[in-house]
């Protein structure tokens, strides 16, 4: 299969003539580069479908994820499986069936008159017992056919507003759904509410506290790099110190103080969100802040920054137009490849019950969730989002480890 | 008298006597007055760590005076806000923040005290006992499990990496095209899967893990390997009437693996990234080249050229790599029902405020890594040559 693709994409590359090669930008050697890593451009492809997911969330997911969009119908049920074809023959249209809960009866009169063996069949039928509470008789005489764009809640499917200007567009289209009812295709939890949905709107609040974080950190890093490299001297060996004496610390720690004093400021979710993505991106400015330093003490001496003087560049113009611009390249990997950290970092915040909580969806709050016995005993299907996860985190991973192969200038094969 | 003087200052001494000996030994000696420049910024990067520690530690709500006369309310005595303040001035709460670091740092340096923690209400040495050495252990331990997997499939993957997955070179004949191209096929298919079942150690959440872990031992009906020992080897000591208690050891080592095995796995994926990038980089060098030219090939041109050359980097990571392990300790600790530091150390932060506790615990780490860090630049500098040319200049 990888020997298949790679095949694919060798031929899919134009022919390389000698010309092109020396004369092509960084970038597009980058790419070039990229496109040899198999593993890489599977990865790149998974990573891409999963944001893509994540971000159009209301048009993808089938169910409201939010209470509104619970069903009470169905609390705790299991995953309802998708057919082509049964007894009564085959459909081409995929059908899922129709579900009922067993209320078990519970015979108040026996109870009532007393007898210790009519409590004594009652606790032995099971009714009681929470695992008898996720059983739902399939009717499967009863099929509802799934439906491309189905009509469902309205969301805003791209917000686009800004000032006074509306442009936030809403849409009330679904990509699938059932005729009648609602469909589960990873069941619902305890209070009905769509795992699968959750977990596609989950992917993007994560991915978004990603990206603020790794914004945070990189404007820290620029600073202190940036300042530090440029003027060197006193002022780097103090900021030097100080990062070096940061970077010691464990963070996760640190992120847990800071968090139990978010907690105590009152704050709404969407607040606690932000100061949770900028707290981990401000303590994380170390490693790539003394990796830019490092690189900018030697090309402050280059000419053409000498150049930029003598035209009488201010000294910020020199650090953001001619400096950082020599290096993007190598900002644009490490943030890539440290995507999977902060959300490593976010996630292990929500299992402390210190980050993000519930009723916010993120990956973070639905693993910590997993930890529940209930759970793990009895909806074995709310391990999903860990799945997604996993997937996740791997994609990052991969695509993090070929590009940052295919950025290497060296690793050109002579 | 001299005696207590001593003993409340004996640290200072020791730290003082061993300065002293590198100044002298560094006179008239290049290598030691880099070995002396290279301790006292250690010190010094110690000295900042315990300020950012002990001032971070101030975001935590409440101070040590609400704590105490909050567990006096509970003993049924009134308390009012007159006594709140007496208290804080008897415990030196009134004071400015430097003033209060100033006093913390210098009992750190005299006598190695450090502080005292208001939650347990004993001194937090006391309170940490032996297990900051137990978490030190956890976290070595993990760590030589991350480099035992990391350091060969990370040299594999490196040396993969460039490798196309068809044989092509026209000097083969067909016959050595087909098996070259299904060796190298192969290569790059367990390097796949090598890197996949190590990344899966970052992508899987160690408190996941372990959480799985213990679950599959809760289907299987076996007793969970939570804590250190099953309660029937908790409170038998290690000699016992017929010597050493074997029986104990191997209960230990039925849970001891858990921890090791998730935090060590998770450590795995950073470790395998940092080898191949290191490899990769020194692979593409000159000399390699050279050596090649010269008729160097396979397993000894890697060994002898390129793996050699990146091992110096990877020994001189070691500081941050504990800092990364131990980072992920404490929730594996409360997962898995630990009672060494880790779990002190979350306990103090998350439910006691306990400010002391806490600086102290991250103080201890951070005193790890800076030893670590001291120790593999002042080796490194007597027998790596190219780094003796680089920090002695000659």
């Amino acid at each position: 299969m990888n020997a298949l693709l790679a095949r694919f994409g060798r031929k899919a590359k134009p022919e390389q003539n000698e010309e092109s090669y020396y004369t092509a930008g960084q970038l597009a050697l980058i790419k070039a580069r990229f496109k040899q890593k198999t593993s890489g451009i599977v990865a790149a492809w998974i990573l891409g479908t999963l944001v893509l997911m994540g971000f159009f969330a209301p048009f993808f997911s089938p169910v409201d994820p939010t209470i509104n969009g619970a069903d009470g119908e169905y609390r705790r049920g299991e995953p309802q499986v998708v057919f082509f074809w049964d007894k009564e023959g085959f459909s081409l249209r995929p059908f899922s069936y129709s579900y009922q809960k067993t209320t078990s009866k519970i015979d108040l009169k026996a109870l009532a008159g007393g007898g210790l063996d009519a409590l004594d069949a009652l606790t032995s039928s099971g009714a009681l017992s929470s695992s008898s509470q996720n059983k739902f008789t399939v009717d499967k005489t009863e099929r509802r056919y799934l439906q491309l764009f189905v009509q469902g809640w309205e969301y805003s499917l791209i917000d686009l507003s800004v000032g006074g200007l509306d442009l936030d567009i809403r849409w009330d289209r679904h990509l699938f759904g059932v005729d009648k009812g609602q469909l589960h295709l990873m069941g619902t939890d305890e209070d009905g509410k769509d795992i699968f949905s959750r977990t596609l709107h989950a992917i993007w609040v994560t991915i978004s506290i990603a990206i603020v974080a790794l914004v945070v950190k990189l404007i820290a890093s620029l600073f202190v790099g940036g300042v530090s490299g440029y003027f060197g001297g006193r002022v780097d060996t103090i900021l030097m110190s100080i990062t070096e004496a940061v970077r010691v610390i464990p963070p996760i720690p640190i992120y847990l103080a800071c968090a139990v004093a978010l907690s105590q400021i009152d704050l709404t979710p969407v607040q606690r969100y932000f100061a949770i993505a900028v707290v981990i991106g401000a303590l994380d400015f170390a490693t790539l802040g003394r990796r830019l330093r490092t690189h900018i003490l030697t090309e402050r001496n280059q000419d053409y920054v000498l150049a930029a003087q003598l035209c009488g560049s201010s000294t910020w113009r020199i650090i953001w137009r001619h400096l950082i611009p020599s290096f993007t390249s190598y900002i644009i990997v490490d943030t890539l490849i440290n995507f999977p950290y902060v959300i490593l970092a976010e996630t292990s915040l929500s299992f402390l019950g210190l980050g993000l909580t519930e009723p916010v969806n993120s990956l973070g709050v639905l693993l910590q969730k997993a930890q529940d016995p209930d759970i793990q005993q009895n909806m074995i299907w709310q391990f999903f989002p860990v799945l997604v996860f996993v997937v996740l985190i791997m994609a990052f991973v991969f695509v993090g480890d070929a590009l940052r192969d295919a950025a290497d200038p060296y690793s050109e094969k002579k | 008298m001299i005696i207590q003087f001593f003993s409340d200052t004996w640290l200072l001494w020791i730290l003082l006597s061993i300065g002293g000996l590198l100044w002298w030994r560094g006179r008239d000696n290049q290598y030691f007055h880099y070995v002396f420049n290279r301790y006292w910024l250690a010190l010094a990067t110690l000295l900042l760590v315990s300020g950012i520690v002990f001032s971070l530690m101030e975001v935590l709500p409440g101070d040590c005076a609400e704590k105490y006369i909050a567990y006096k309310n509970t003993q049924g005595e009134t308390i009012t806000q007159a006594d709140i303040q007496a208290e804080r001035v008897r415990m030196g709460l009134d004071k400015s923040l430097p003033e209060r670091w100033g006093r913390w740092v210098t009992n750190l340096t005299l006598r190695g005290d450090l502080g005292f923690s208001c939650a347990k209400r004993q001194s937090v040495n006391l309170a940490l006992g032996d297990r900051f050495w137990m978490s030190f252990m956890f976290c070595m331990a993990g760590l030589l499990f991350a480099y035992l997997i990391a350091v060969p499939f990370g040299i594999f993957s490196a040396f993969t990496i460039n490798k196309p997955w068809k044989d092509k070179n026209p000097q083969h004949s067909q016959v050595e095209q087909w098996i070259g191209t299904v060796m190298l096929s192969g290569q790059k298919v367990l390097d796949l899967l090598l890197r996949v079942i190590s990344y899966l150690g970052l992508a899987l959440p160690n408190f996941l893990l372990a959480l799985t872990i213990i679950l599959l031992y809760v289907f299987a009906g076996e007793p969970m390997p939570t804590g250190l020992f099953s309660d029937q080897w908790a409170s038998v000591p290690w000699f016992g009437p017929n010597g050493f208690e074997m029986e104990k050891l191997y209960d230990f080592l039925g849970h001891i693996w858990l921890p090791i095995f998730v935090i060590g796995w998770s450590a795995t994926a950073l470790q395998l990234q940092t080898v191949r990038a290191l490899v990769v980089d020194e692979s593409s060098k000159l000399y390699v080249d050279a050596a090649r030219a010269r008729g160097v090939d396979g397993v000894a041109l890697w060994a002898g050229y390129p793996v050699r050359h990146s091992i110096s980097p990877l020994f001189n990571s070691i500081g941050f790599d504990f800092q990364r392990v131990f980072n992920d300790l404490p929730i594996v600790a409360v997962v898995i029902g630990l009672t060494d530091s880790a779990a002190l150390l979350i306990e103090a932060l998350s439910m006691t405020n306990d400010q002391e506790l806490a600086a102290g615990i991250l103080f201890l780490v951070a005193l790890v890594v800076i030893s670590m860090n001291f120790i593999t630049d002042v080796v490194l500098a007597a027998i790596d040559p190219r780094v003796r040319k680089s920090v002695l200049g000659s």
